[in-house]
């Protein structure tokens, strides 16, 4: 177990070395205009645009700036460990930004993965038990729905209503835990019921495919004829075997979310990563933009790398080498 | 000036359309001073604004700050000058006036000399809380030579004695400032500049500690440790530790991604200010990032947050401007800006200055104001500059193209691409024109207008919709030979026309990031350099009568420029003003009648408005 766990780390490592080359050549090489240009105000005369290049660091070539990129990222810069550099924006340092706002994004993930594993197991299993009655074609019917409404319409729906109209919702915004834990879950509540519809809905289908694929099996034939209770064939028998699948999937889906819930941030003012490499992306910060890919990328192959490990103990059968 | 705000801004003023047009608004102002009804303002709360992100050039450092928002937040909170502005809308707002200097100079006989004396009591805020010297305005000026922190408008100090020497290193200090005494400095020139006082009140000129700026020695840094010297200042300011550099750490009332707070200045004394100018109402001003532009306007509509600088989109203009209850709320105002078209003077057909009139004539202004939305965003551009750039000086019934299709027919006529002579371009230099425009609502719905104006012509255009910075990118490309564009706006640095001429000014042609797009005073050996045909007749220049006009202070300026405006309307017709645009936003129940409109920096003054507290939720 211990040879593949370094095996897939030394896998990853390479991985996110070609995302940052990738990230680099879409950002830095390939765009047609020059990014001092951008910085170097009204009337970018050459000597401006030479100081700033400069100041930004682009007065190498694009091969020496990728290597210092990837050397400052390994052994850190002037500010620290990992070294990202500063905003050409801000003129701040990426790291300290990035990294608290990595924590309003998982703040966000969390909640939201809480709420849509536990809508999306549940509608699915009980919909997958009731199978053509009511409650199932309700369960679908809202799946369908989460499926097809976009997130910022829901955002959008879900202020207008408990915000505008109902008043029970401080808005947008963000309160950290610390400073008042009761506003921050009020802020909270909505972006994390807003981003989990959406995956609640397809896992809810997921859920209820694989348990009624579970429910044909011989093994669940033969606990139900040894007389196991109903409670216990669900949880015992079948629940297991459906949740692998849907284990892998979340795993995958909350890396993912980290710099993907950007609707969400944008509509709900939450100073996420997401809505600091969109802002990033129209202002030519290359440096954030570099910065956010790398941690995106790191989170998906560790999230990956963790998700196989754990099905290896959620089903038995699968052993590593 | 407000580049990156004004693209937003006009992007969503655009879909206001018929309804809006029809309800009129105008320009030049909808509010009086102080607010409407002539309410008394009461003094002391919290003024919140909004915004979807600051948009600062130079991450709020004075020196290298050129777009309006930032330029008023700094001159009307924290960075006080040596003369400055009433921070009032129209004529009232552009007139300089003494802040830090005890008056508004005149230069010596020859011109070349301005003295300025500092008032007593003018201090910094904390941490420092220390008087202000003539040494610390002289630093500001150093800082501007000083290339590595990239100031934006050097070319306004340039003519200082010992400026050049100073920024190429072989100085130590800039020989033609001299601070004889701590409230005392004076300016040497090397040339006559007319508008240098202008210069002097702009946010990079004031006051600077250099034990705390001269810590920074790149772009941009300082921005987060400004000291004021103006009735605001960062709140925690006086938290920052300046006994060394080693031991400065940002101040916690800016967080460039998040939001800034200003509370008093207790080092501030109004008692040396002119309490018009700067009237400092609330005791608190909080100005915050929020993503979600329509967050934003819901929340001043209902009254959570008071205001906000961007552009409302135009939904939220067209219901406050057919709102009995809401229209009030809507502030229009004279942005100072003109939208233009440029035709290039070394493309065919553009390089037959009859083609260009022909253009002039044959392009329908009204309609390409309805695609703006209407009155609301602006009155129709018949010069190069706005009004109030001539301190309402310039002949208000001029208008030296208006639309007639059977003028355009008889330019048409006189020139070499007509080789028929019936008023229709028929050679092969007038098809498939390449035309580069931006791809936001309004750009589009002036395309087909200009399409079709220019068809009548017979000149057939080309449009390429591209994303804003990418459209500048390839106009300002100078050997992309782009002949006619329709993205390119310009406002003012302050109210001198001579901040427009600096994009008709020759010297000014750059290989890329050039602004002069039509090439006006290109000169053979620069077509050569920039691989540009020549044409045989030459290039029309401004420069001569750019330099005469910039030798002179105002009033003769102000009429000097007048006639530049004319003569590049009339004789080098590159320009195609269509737009002067208004500055639109709406202001909370609190704010509606202490909103003030501050017309040099083209946004609010936040230093003179006032909250009814009782109104705000």
């Amino acid at each position: 177990m211990w040879q593949y766990i370094i095996r897939r780390l030394v896998w990853s490592l390479v991985v996110v070395l070609l995302v940052t080359l990738l990230a680099f050549i879409i950002f830095y090489v390939l765009p047609s205009t020059d990014p001092t240009i951008a910085f170097a105000g009204k009337q970018p005369t050459p000597e401006i645009r030479a100081e700033v290049a400069k100041n930004l660091g682009l007065n190498h070539s694009k091969p020496v700036q990728y290597l210092i990129f990837v050397k400052h990222l390994f052994l850190g810069d002037q500010y620290g460990w990992p070294g990202f550099g500063k905003s050409f924006n801000s003129r701040e340092p990426i790291k300290g930004e990035m990294f608290s706002r990595l924590l309003v994004t998982l703040q966000l993930a969390i909640g939201a993965l809480i709420i849509w594993l536990t809508l999306g197991i549940s509608i699915g299993v009980l919909s997958a038990l009731k199978r053509r009655s009511a409650m199932d074609r309700g369960a679908m019917g809202f799946a369908l729905l989460g499926i097809s409404t976009p997130v910022f319409f829901l955002g959008i729906l879900g202020l207008y209503l408990f915000w505008k109209v109902l008043g029970i919702n401080p808005g947008t915004g963000y309160v950290g835990f610390r400073d008042n834990p009761w506003d921050w879950f009020q802020h909270m509540w909505l972006p994390w019921v807003v981003l989990a519809l959406l995956s609640a809905a397809v896992y809810a289908r997921i859920v209820r495919g694989t348990m009624l694929d579970v429910m044909g099996e011989d093994y669940v034939r033969t606990a139900r004829a040894k007389g196991v209770s109903e409670r216990n064939v669900v949880i015992r028998h079948m629940l297991r075997p459906t949740i692998a699948p849907v284990l892998t999937l979340a795993g995958i889906d909350f890396a993912l979310l980290i710099g993907g819930a950007v609707v969400t941030e944008s509509v709900f003012n939450l100073p996420g990563i997401g809505a600091y490499v969109l802002d990033a992306v129209g202002q030519n910060d290359l440096p954030v933009a570099m910065g956010v890919t790398v941690i995106a990328a790191v989170f998906v192959t560790i999230m990956n790398l963790i998700v196989d490990i754990a099905y290896g103990f959620v089903d038995p059968r699968v052993r590593y080498t | 000036m407000k580049k990156r705000r004004w693209v937003i801004a006009t992007a969503l003023a655009a879909g206001a359309g018929l309804v809006v047009a029809g309800c009129g608004g105008g320009s030049g102002g909808s509010s009086s001073t102080g607010g409407s009804g002539g309410a008394t303002p009461q003094k002391g709360g919290t003024l919140r604004l909004e915004t979807q992100d600051f948009g600062y050039t130079d991450a709020f450092d004075p020196t290298g700050e050129y777009l309006g928002l930032g330029w008023g937040l700094l001159n009307q909170l924290m960075t006080r000058t040596l003369v400055g502005y009433a921070h009032r809308p129209n004529e009232p707002g552009n007139v300089l006036i003494p802040d830090l200097a005890e008056s508004v100079p005149a230069p010596s006989a020859d011109g070349l000399t301005y003295a300025f004396k500092i008032k007593q009591g003018v201090k910094f805020g904390p941490p420092l809380n220390r008087e202000i010297t003539s040494k610390d305005i002289a630093f500001a000026i150093e800082r501007i030579a000083t290339p590595s922190l990239a100031a934006q408008y050097p070319n306004y100090f340039q003519n200082i004695a010992g400026f050049k020497a100073f920024s190429d290193g072989k100085a130590k200090t800039i020989t033609g400032i001299q601070t004889p005494d701590d409230k005392t400095i004076t300016f040497k020139l090397t040339k006559k500049q007319g508008n240098f006082v202008y210069a002097m009140a702009t946010p990079a000129a004031s006051p600077m500690p250099r034990e705390v700026a001269g810590c920074f020695t790149k772009a941009g840094d300082y921005g987060r440790y400004v000291i004021s010297s103006g009735p605001y200042t960062f709140a925690g300011s006086d938290k920052l530790d300046a006994s060394s550099c080693k031991t400065l750490k940002p101040i916690s009332g800016f967080n460039p991604t998040k939001n800034q707070t200003w509370v008093r200045n207790p080092a501030y004394d109004p008692a040396t200010d002119d309490p018009k100018a700067r009237g400092a109402y609330v005791d608190k001003i909080t100005y915050d990032i929020n993503t979600n532009a329509k967050d934003i306007f819901d929340k001043i509509e209902a009254g959570t947050v008071d205001g906000s600088p961007d552009t409302p989109p135009s939904d939220v203009i067209q219901k406050y401007a057919t709102s009995s209850s809401l229209k009030n709320d809507l502030k229009i105002y004279s942005g100072d800006r003109t939208w233009y078209m440029y035709m290039n003077l070394t493309t065919p057909p553009f390089d037959d200055i009859h083609v260009r009139k022909a253009v002039s004539y044959a392009t329908n202004k009204a309609d390409l104001q309805k695609a703006w939305g209407g009155p609301v965003s602006g009155s129709i551009a018949t010069h190069i500059a706005p009004q109030t750039v001539y301190h309402d000086r310039f002949p208000k019934d001029y208008d030296p193209y208006p639309y007639d299709l059977t003028k355009a027919a008889d330019e048409m006529k006189q020139s070499k691409y007509d080789t028929n002579q019936d008023g229709v371009c028929d050679a092969s230099a007038c098809k498939n024109i390449f035309f580069v425009t931006r791809n936001l609502p309004q750009w589009s719905a002036m395309t087909p207008i200009t399409q079709a104006n220019l068809a009548k012509i017979g000149i057939a255009v080309t449009p390429r919709e591209l994303p804003t910075s990418n459209a500048y990118t390839t106009i300002q490309t100078t050997a992309n030979k782009v002949p006619i564009a329709a993205n390119a706006g310009w406002s003012k640095d302050f109210a001198d026309a001579a901040t427009f001429f600096v994009l008709q000014d020759g010297r000014n042609i750059l290989a890329t990031g050039n602004s002069n797009y039509g090439l006006i005073g290109l000169t053979a050996s620069q077509a050569t350099k920039f691989k540009v045909p020549y044409p045989a007749g030459g290039v029309p220049s401004l420069d001569a009568d750019i330099d005469t006009c910039s030798a002179l202070t105002d009033p003769e300026r102000i009429d000097c420029f007048i006639n530049v405006d004319k003569k590049s309307m009339e004789q080098v017709v590159s320009w195609l003003p269509y737009l002067f645009a208004n500055s639109v936003e709406t202001a909370s129940p609190a704010l509606t009648n202490g909103y003030v409109f501050d017309q040099n920096s083209g946004e609010q003054a936040f230093v003179n408005e006032w909250v009814d507290q009782s109104k705000q939720k």
